[in-house]
C-alpha cells in the first residue's frame, strides 16, 4: 500500500497535475455554485477538456471538479438557500438560517472545514477499503459482474424517493435501451440506426450526459421568469458575508459530528445507487435526534451541527462511491457513472485489473483527493467571497453560456454537427420528461451499464455453453442476485404493508 | 385525475417503448445467430417488454395525482433556444467558429433581455477570441475559425 501511495504521490504531486486539481476545484466551484448545475454538470462541461489529458491527469481534473462542484453547491445553499445539488439541500436547512443571522462567512467556513475534514476522512476509508475490494473482485467472473451491474441497477429503485420506484426503474432501462443503439458489439449487425450513418458509433454518453443534464437545466433557467427581486437577494447575499472565523467552542461540538458523520457518509456512498444525498439527509437526521432536547431545538435555525453534520457526510459520500467505481468499475452513482464513461473514453477498465494493470492511474485519484480537499480549504474559501459574486452575474449573459459550453464541448469531441443536432433533441425531451418529474440520472447509469452488461452477460453464456444456469448454480452471483431482486421488491411491497398496516386500527395495550 | 404528470410520462414512454420493441424485430440477423441463446435483438426485445410493462404499471398506478403546470413558463422563449442551438450546429462550419459563436451568443443575451448592443459586443467577441485561442494553442484542438469562403485552399 506504500508503494501505491507513492505512487499516487508522485503523480499527483507532479506541477502540472497540481494546476490540474487547482483549476479542477476552482471551476467546479464556479459551476457548483450556480443554482441548478451540480456535479454531474460540471464534470460532464470538463470532459471535452480531460479528454485532451493523459488519463491520470484527466481523471484528477474530474475528480477535482466533483468536489469543487459539491463545496460550490453548499456555498449557493447557505447564501441564497439555492441549493445547486440535491446533496446540498440538508446543508441549507441551517446554513442559510445562519446567513440570514449575518454568519454567512462562518457558516461558509464551517461547511468548508466540514467538508475537509469528511472528505480527507473517507479518502482514509477509500485507502483501506479499495485495495482490499480490488484483490477481492479478482476472483469474480463475467456472470458475477453481470449480477453486480443488475444489482447497481436495481439498487437505484431501493434508494428512490416514495412513488419513484417505478420511474427510476423505467428510466433506467430506457437508458440500458438508448445504450444498444450502434453496431452490435459482437455480430456486428448495426441496431437502431435508422439508416443514419452518424449513429453507427451509437449515442455518445457525453452527448446524453451534456443534453440531460447542463443543457436541459439551462432550459429550465431559460423557461423561468426572470425574477429580479431574486436577483438583488443573490447580489446582497454575496456581498456581505462576515467573518469567517470559528471559535475553539464550535470546533469541539464539530469534532463528533464529522467523525459519527465521516463514517456513515461513506458507508452509504460505497453502497451502489445510494450517495451524498441520502448521506446527508441520514447525518442531519442522525445528529438531530442525538443532540438532546436543548441543541436539538436549535436545529432548523442555525445550529453548527445542522450544518456541520451533512456538509461532511456528502464530501464523504462522493469520496466513498469511488469505491465500487475504481474496485468493481460499478458506478455507485450518477457522477460516478459519468466518471466511469470518461474512463473508458481513455481506454482504461475500471475493476479490480485497474489495482494492478494501471496502478498510477488508481492511486493517483485517491491521493489527488487530499490534495483536492486541502486546495479548496486553503485556496477556495479565503476566495469564496470573490468567487461568490458569480451569483451576481445576470442570468440574461450566463444562461447563453452554459449552452454554449454544452454544445460545444460535445462538438470539440466528435467534430460532428449531427451531434449537436442530437443533443438539441435530447435536450428538450430531457427538458419535458423533467418537468414530468422523470429522473434523468438512473438513465445515465443504465446507459453507462447498459453496454458492459449485454458483453459480461453475452461472455458468461458463451463460458456456459449457452447455458443460463449460471444464474442459479454459481452461489456468488445467485447471491447478488437475491439482493438485487430484493432491492427491486422490497420498496414496491414496502408502501403496501405500510397501507395494511394503516388500515388495521392499532390495539394499544390497556393498563389492566 | 386522468392527466397527471406521472400517466403523460408514462404514456410517451410507453410509445417509445414500443416503437423500440417494433424496430427491434428489424435488426437484421443471420440464420447461424439467430439459432444461438443470445444475439443482437435479445436485449432489445427483453428491454422493451421490461420497458412496456414499467410504463403501463406507472400510467395504471401514478406515483402522485400531481398534474403539469406548463402556465407563466416561457415556452416560446425556450423554443427559440432550442432553434438557435440547432441553427449553432447547422452554421459552426460554414460560418466559421468565431463568427457562429459571437452571433449565437450575441442573439441569446438579446432573447435574454440585454437590449445594449455594445454590451452584447463586449461580452461575446472577447470571450470567443479567447477561448478559441485557449482551445487553439493551449489544449491543442483546432477548430476552424473563419468561414468557408475566406479558409485558404
Amino acid at each position: 500500500m506504500l508503494d501505491g501511495i507513492l505512487i499516487g504521490l508522485g503523480t499527483a504531486l507532479t506541477p502540472m497535475n497540481l494546476i490540474f486539481v487547482m483549476i479542477g476545484c476552482f471551476v467546479g466551484t464556479f459551476i457548483g455554485m450556480l443554482p441548478g448545475l451540480g456535479p454531474m454538470s460540471a464534470i460532464a462541461l470538463m470532459i471535452p477538456i480531460a479528454s485532451t489529458l493523459e488519463p491520470s491527469a484527466g481523471i484528477i481534473l474530474m475528480a477535482a471538479v466533483y468536489y469543487g462542484a459539491i463545496f460550490g453547491g453548499s456555498t449557493s445553499s447557505i447564501l441564497i438557500n439555492a441549493p445547486g445539488v440535491a446533496s446540498t439541500v440538508a446543508t441549507s436547512f441551517d446554513g442559510f438560517p445562519m446567513a440570514k443571522q449575518g454568519k454567512a462567512g462562518k457558516a461558509l467556513a464551517i461547511a468548508a472545514y466540514s467538508s475537509f475534514s469528511g472528505g480527507v476522512i473517507a479518502a482514509i476509508f477509500l485507502l483501506v477499503a479499495a485495495p482490499f475490494l480490488a484483490s477481492v473482485s479478482l476472483a469474480f467472473q463475467s456472470t458475477d459482474y453481470f449480477a453486480l451491474m443488475v444489482l447497481g441497477l436495481t439498487a437505484v429503485a431501493a434508494f428512490a424517493s416514495k412513488g419513484d420506484v417505478l420511474k427510476a426503474l423505467l428510466m433506467t432501462v430506457i437508458g440500458l435501451m438508448l445504450s444498444t443503439v450502434g453496431t452490435d458489439q459482437t455480430q456486428g449487425v448495426p441496431r437502431f440506426t435508422l439508416g443514419i450513418l452518424d449513429l453507427t458509433d451509437g449515442i455518445s454518453f457525453l452527448l446524453l450526459v451534456m443534453a440531460t443534464f447542463a443543457l436541459s437545466e439551462a432550459l429550465i433557467a431559460i423557461l423561468k421568469p426572470n425574477d429580479d427581486s431574486k436577483r438583488q437577494e443573490e447580489k446582497d447575499a454575496s456581498s456581505h458575508l462576515g467573518s469567517m472565523a470559528v471559535s475553539k467552542e464550535e470546533v469541539k461540538e464539530m469534532a463528533p459530528v464529522i467523525g459519527r458523520s465521516s463514517v456513515l457518509g461513506f458507508l452509504i456512498g460505497v453502497l451502489p445507487g445510494a450517495g451524498a444525498t441520502i448521506a446527508s439527509f441520514l447525518a442531519y437526521g442522525t445528529e438531530q435526534r442525538i443532540a438532546g432536547a436543548e441543541k436539538g431545538k436549535l436545529f432548523g435555525k442555525g445550529s453548527v451541527r445542522g450544518l456541520s453534520a451533512p456538509e461532511t457526510a456528502n464530501n464523504a459520500a462522493a469520496t466513498g462511491s469511488f469505491v465500487p467505481l475504481l474496485t468493481l468499475g460499478i458506478p455507485g452513482s450518477g457522477t460516478t457513472a459519468i466518471m466511469l464513461g470518461a474512463l473508458i473514453g481513455y481506454g482504461i477498465q475500471p475493476g479490480p485489473r485497474l489495482y494492478i494493470d494501471q496502478p498510477e492511474v488508481f492511486w493517483s485519484v485517491i491521493v489527488s483527493m487530499w490534495i483536492g480537499n486541502i486546495i479548496l480549504l486553503i485556496l477556495n474559501l479565503p476566495l469564496i467571497p470573490y468567487i461568490a459574486k458569480v451569483l451576481a452575474i445576470p442570468s440574461r449573459f450566463l444562461l447563453p453560456f452554459i449552452l454554449f459550453f454544452s454544445l460545444i464541448g460535445v462538438y470539440f469531441v466528435s467534430f460532428n454537427t449531427f451531434d449537436i443536432q442530437l443533443m438539441v433533441l435530447f435536450g428538450a425531451v430531457a427538458l419535458f420528461l423533467r418537468f414530468l418529474d422523470f429522473p434523468m440520472a438512473p438513465m445515465i447509469l443504465g446507459f453507462i451499464l447498459g453496454g458492459m452488461m449485454e458483453e459480461n452477460l453475452r461472455r458468461a453464456l458463451l463460458i456456459n455453453n449457452d447455458s443460463w444456469s449460471f444464474l442459479w448454480e454459481r452461489p456468488l452471483t445467485l447471491s447478488i442476485l437475491v439482493i438485487a431482486g430484493l432491492c427491486l421488491i422490497v420498496p414496491m411491497v414496502s408502501p403496501l404493508f405500510a397501507k395494511l398496516r394503516k388500515a388495521k386500527p392499532v390495539e394499544t395495550p390497556t393498563a389492566d | 385525475m386522468l392527466f397527471v404528470k406521472d400517466r403523460i410520462g408514462g404514456m410517451l414512454l410507453l410509445i417509445f417503448s414500443i416503437t423500440y420493441g417494433l424496430l427491434s424485430q428489424q435488426i437484421h440477423l443471420l440464420p447461424f445467430q439467430a439459432n444461438s441463446a443470445f444475439h443482437a435483438r435479445t436485449m432489445p426485445e427483453v428491454l422493451s417488454v421490461l420497458a412496456i410493462g414499467l410504463s403501463v404499471l406507472i400510467i395504471l398506478f401514478p406515483g402522485s395525482d400531481e398534474k403539469p403546470r406548463f402556465a407563466g413558463l416561457n415556452w416560446g422563449l425556450g423554443a427559440l433556444f432550442l432553434a438557435l442551438m440547432s441553427a449553432y450546429g447547422l452554421m459552426v462550419r460554414p460560418m466559421g467558429f468565431l463568427i457562429a459563436t459571437s452571433l449565437f451568443l450575441m442573439i441569446g443575451f438579446a432573447l435574454l433581455g440585454e437590449r445594449k448592443w455594445w454590451r452584447l459586443l463586449a461580452v461575446a467577441v472577447p470571450t470567443v477570441l479567447a477561448f478559441w485561442a485557449l482551445m487553439t494553442y493551449g489544449l491543442d484542438v483546432f477548430i476552424e475559425p473563419l468561414p468557408q469562403f475566406m479558409k485558404g485552399s
